[in-house]
């Protein structure tokens, strides 16, 4: 619970700090956006930890292939990052950098996720007769 | 750690306004310049330290 009101507490505080800061620094204010970001970001991290060691176990225990759950891992990362970075562009009004990042994210995405797609095929033409 | 981070700023943020503001009445736009460029550099350097301690944070996280 204490988390939570934590993460409040940073976002309230940067905002009033950003509003008092864009009269006078516009250039500051991006500056607290991004760490206020980074400080919750860093926080909700601290939990995701107990939450991939979980779905580690559960993992070993159902017997999934361990290359395939890294991978997973992997993207997830990816994709918190990416988000992380599209959201602070989008929201110093530079749309296109932003596009281009989550672009550019979507074609590593796919391009890790590759020997997925190609064991799935195999499975698939094993199961056809 | 990490509060006090977002009051530092703040803090340089204002600092820099005023110091522009005293410099350009005085006359020094340039100087001014250079206090607003010294500490958005400044702030620059603690965010950049800021958002390396993500990134690791995260690659160690999810081994990427």
């Amino acid at each position: 619970m204490s988390e939570v009101i934590k993460i409040i507490a940073i976002g309230m505080l940067a905002l009033i700090i950003i509003i008092i800061i864009k009269q006078y620094k516009p250039e500051f204010a991006i500056y607290i956006s991004i760490i206020a970001g980074a400080l919750i970001l860093l926080i909700s991290l601290q939990k995701m930890g107990e939450i991939v060691t979980l779905i580690k176990n559960i993992s070993d225990k159902a017997g999934v292939n361990g290359k395939f759950l890294s991978i997973i891992l992997k993207i997830t990362g990816i994709a918190i990052l990416t988000e992380f970075a599209v959201s602070i562009c989008k929201d110093s009004g530079e749309s296109s950098i932003a596009n281009k990042i989550e672009m550019g994210s979507k074609v590593i995405i796919i391009s890790m996720s590759i020997p997925i797609i190609s064991s799935l095929l195999e499975l698939m033409l094993n199961i056809l007769p | 750690m990490d509060i006090d981070l977002l009051f530092r700023i703040a803090a340089i943020g204002i600092l820099v306004a005023v110091l522009h503001q005293v410099l350009a009445r005085a006359g020094r736009e340039d100087q001014a310049m250079m206090t607003t460029l010294a500490g958005l550099i400044i702030v620059l350097s603690m965010v950049i330290k800021e958002i390396s301690t993500l990134f690791e944070s995260v690659r160690t996280l999810f081994n990427l």
